[in-house]
């Protein structure tokens, strides 16, 4: 049975919303300050602080943690909401390694509430596909490619375990903000607050002239102009890095022209939404994963691509002239490929 | 209906599709909660959109509008017919394998060779990958002919159900090995360098045993080593191997040497599945067991994965019979065997009286009209 101090390491948990439910709670002046400064902290420095281990700091802990909830839901923005979220979870991994060793039955409850289970294997976990894949970090380690796989079950170390609960907790957080409700209005001023925290930089436009396109990205408009019918994820990258590359709106929709279903309206609009949304260029290991990677540039994202380094060296390794001369090939050699 | 004048053939093949469906039963999983797609003579999916509440109010529709193309979604909704997209409430999908066989120069008149080919590799995807790997069972496997070129596996478990597309195009990569790191699994420890052991699971395993296998072959342990030539040696590193202890006997140069034997031996599916149709959720695929506008053929559903070895698409794909039909070659037609029955090459502009299941197939290919 869970106890105090498991609700108060894990309070996203459902023992500890029951604890909660069973106490009542009032929303009371000195943790809704308390609160916003949690969600401060979280947004500022990325974390969350570990709570002292008495009970009135662990009952004070579980009410904070649903004000903070309230606070973000106020607030209502995307960005904040995932920086709140992967802070939360930061301080579920912090202490999902402790607990590892002084209460290891609490890590096991933990993946009960994401209806995971891991079963010992030797130092290691077997943990079932459904399970492993949608709280596997997008890094080349967690690529099921690389892991080992046998029988619908997938071998992870402890490390990996509590980073898969991690990565559970913050999907979780992320999936449940913001809560739909009618809050006080201390909360939603708190809210507002929090909100004026946040940097201007949605969509940061960082001009990049048509030379510093990333081979992939040029792939895909000359695919569009060649009326090849992009997969959603390609298009959603492209417009993404159109927008962030500060091209305006209707040479974005120039460029769509060419797709096989294109309809002016919608992707004016999927433009429009793109530019309002803020979204980050996906990175080039998710690019990958979309198969819309086509070159080893090593440039971490799309966006950081810049012809005379990148482009450079990729030349150079082909033994080329210049970036130019290097993309017509990867573009001639594609094509050969698809006959 | 498309509300455009039919050409004759097209007109012609509806009245026989229709009198098929009149005869034949049909069966869809989760019917009330699929999404439906009709096509026509020109798109393979000109209406979508749109659901059934049961087989027989289906198989009127089918009777009487006769599509050429009938897909149905991989996905299950609360409301199928709803749009847009999200309105329809998705509840679970399918997990699907789509094989086609690799672009030859047989071009449309998909060959023999072709066929065999990606019978193979259907083969390979469910016993080196599906059943091992990922663990499902015959049962929760069902495999169809695509009705043209290839095969469609659907992966009909729990384990798959929910999963979104991201999870979904793991699993596809998985196959493909796309994003698969050769030097990871590798490491040097002081001077001894380590590997994947035999009885392990993932690229890691399938090369290890692999790998064990073929040293028998003393063509191939000669590439490795010369010392390999003694069956000794050869034992020596087989146990090592099993233990993930890949060099006790002085490989030269054999990082380089594995990572090319990794290559060689083809271990992955790269490029024999379509992985957008494995990530995509809401797709649209073809209803197992109905008509193939593009051949006249059945997307023939195998009894169980294992009916896939001894299945022959061009003898029992087919559905239509030997009434003989004449019909006139709109381009050149080479060597076929349909139903046993072997006709052509058909010069282009040449009539010729054939039996129905040949003659159609050359009408929906487009390569032949009504004579």
């Amino acid at each position: 049975m869970a106890d105090l101090l498991f609700c108060s390491h894990y309070p996203f948990s459902s023992a500890a919303k029951a604890h909660m439910a069973g106490r009542g709670m009032e929303i009371v002046s000195s943790y809704v300050e308390k609160a916003e400064g949690r969600v401060r902290e979280a947004i500022e420095t990325g974390k969350v602080r570990k709570v002292p281990s008495l009970s009135d700091a662990q009952e004070e802990e579980l009410a904070l943690y649903a004000i903070a909830r309230m606070i973000v839901s106020c607030a209502n923005n995307r960005y904040l909401i995932n920086r709140y979220a992967v802070a939360e979870a930061k301080k579920t991994s912090d202490y999902l390694s402790s607990d590892a060793s002084a209460h290891p039955e609490y890590v096991g409850d933990v993946a009960a509430e994401f209806g995971m289970r891991f079963e010992k294997s030797g130092s290691h976990f077997l943990v079932p596909l459904g399970s492993y894949l949608p709280c596997t970090p997008r890094s080349t380690d967690y690529k099921l490619a690389n892991r080992e796989v046998a029988a619908g079950k997938v071998l992870v170390s402890s490390h990996e375990r509590v980073r898969m609960l991690e990565e559970a907790v913050k999907k979780k957080i992320e999936r449940e903000l913001p809560i739909r409700a009618a809050f006080p209005d201390e909360v939603k001023a708190a809210g507002a607050r929090v909100l004026a925290l946040l940097p201007r930089l949605e969509t940061a436009v960082v001009k990049v002239g048509q030379e510093n396109y990333p081979p992939c990205v040029r792939r895909m408009i000359e695919e569009l102009s060649l009326n090849v019918n992009l997969p959603h994820t390609a298009r959603v990258a492209l417009g993404i890095y159109l927008v962030r590359a500060g091209v305006a709106t209707d040479k974005i929709v120039d460029i769509f022209r060419g797709a096989p279903d294109f309809s002016e309206n919608t992707t004016r609009y999927q433009v429009e939404y793109l530019r309002t949304k803020g979204y980050s260029m996906p990175s080039c290991a998710t690019m990958d994963s979309y198969g819309a990677c086509i070159a080893e540039c090593r440039c971490g994202t799309p966006m950081n691509f810049r012809a005379d380094s990148h482009g450079g060296r990729l030349a150079r390794d082909a033994g080329l002239a210049d970036y130019g001369a290097y993309y017509a090939s990867l573009a001639s050699g594609a094509k050969e490929e698809k006959k | 209906m498309s509300g455009l004048v039919q050409t004759p053939e097209e007109t012609f093949l509806r009245k026989k599709f229709s009198a098929h469906y009149g005869a034949s039963p049909i069966f869809v999983l989760g019917l009330d909660r699929r999404e439906f797609g009709f096509g026509g003579w020109e798109k393979k999916i000109e209406f979508r959109h749109i659901a059934f509440r049961n087989e027989s109010e289906l198989r009127a529709r089918l009777v009487a509008e006769a599509p050429l193309y009938i897909s149905h979604s991989v996905a299950y909704y609360e409301f199928p017919d709803a749009r847009p997209m999200p309105r329809k409430n998705w509840l679970g999908s399918d997990l699907i394998f789509d094989l086609d066989a690799e672009a030859h120069a047989c071009g449309k008149f998909t060959c023999q060779e072709c066929l065999e080919g990606v019978k193979a590799d259907a083969i390979k995807l469910i016993e080196e990958f599906l059943l091992p790997d990922f663990g499902f069972s015959k049962s929760e496997l069902a495999v169809n002919f695509s009705g043209s070129r290839g095969y469609h596996v659907h992966v009909v478990s729990d384990a798959v159900y929910s999963l979104d597309r991201e999870a979904r195009r793991e699993i596809a990569d998985y196959v493909s090995g796309t994003g698969l790191s050769f030097e990871r699994l590798f490491w040097n420890e002081g001077k001894k360098f380590f590997g994947p052991k035999t009885g392990q699971g993932g690229f890691g395993g399938k090369f290890a045993r692999a790998f064990v296998s073929r040293l028998s072959d003393d063509a191939f342990a000669l590439s490795i080593a010369r010392k390999l030539k003694k069956p000794e040696e050869k034992e020596k590193l087989k146990s090592a191997i099993a233990m993930g202890n890949w060099d006790n006997i002085g490989i030269v140069n054999r990082e380089k040497k594995l990572s090319e034997k990794f290559d060689e031996m083809k271990l992955t599916m790269a490029g024999r599945i379509d992985a957008n149709v494995t990530a995509d959720t809401s797709k649209l695929i073809r209803m197992p067991d109905t008509l193939h506008g593009g051949s006249g053929f059945a997307a023939k559903r195998l009894s169980s994965p294992d009916a896939i070895s001894a299945f022959e698409p061009m003898r029992s794909a087919p559905v239509f019979g030997g009434a003989p039909l004449k019909v006139k070659a709109t381009e050149a037609v080479p060597a076929l065997n349909i139903r046993d029955f072997s006709f052509g090459p058909i010069p282009s502009g040449e009539t010729r009286e054939l039996p129905e299941a040949c003659a159609i197939y050359l009408i929906c290919k487009k390569a032949a009209v009504l004579a």
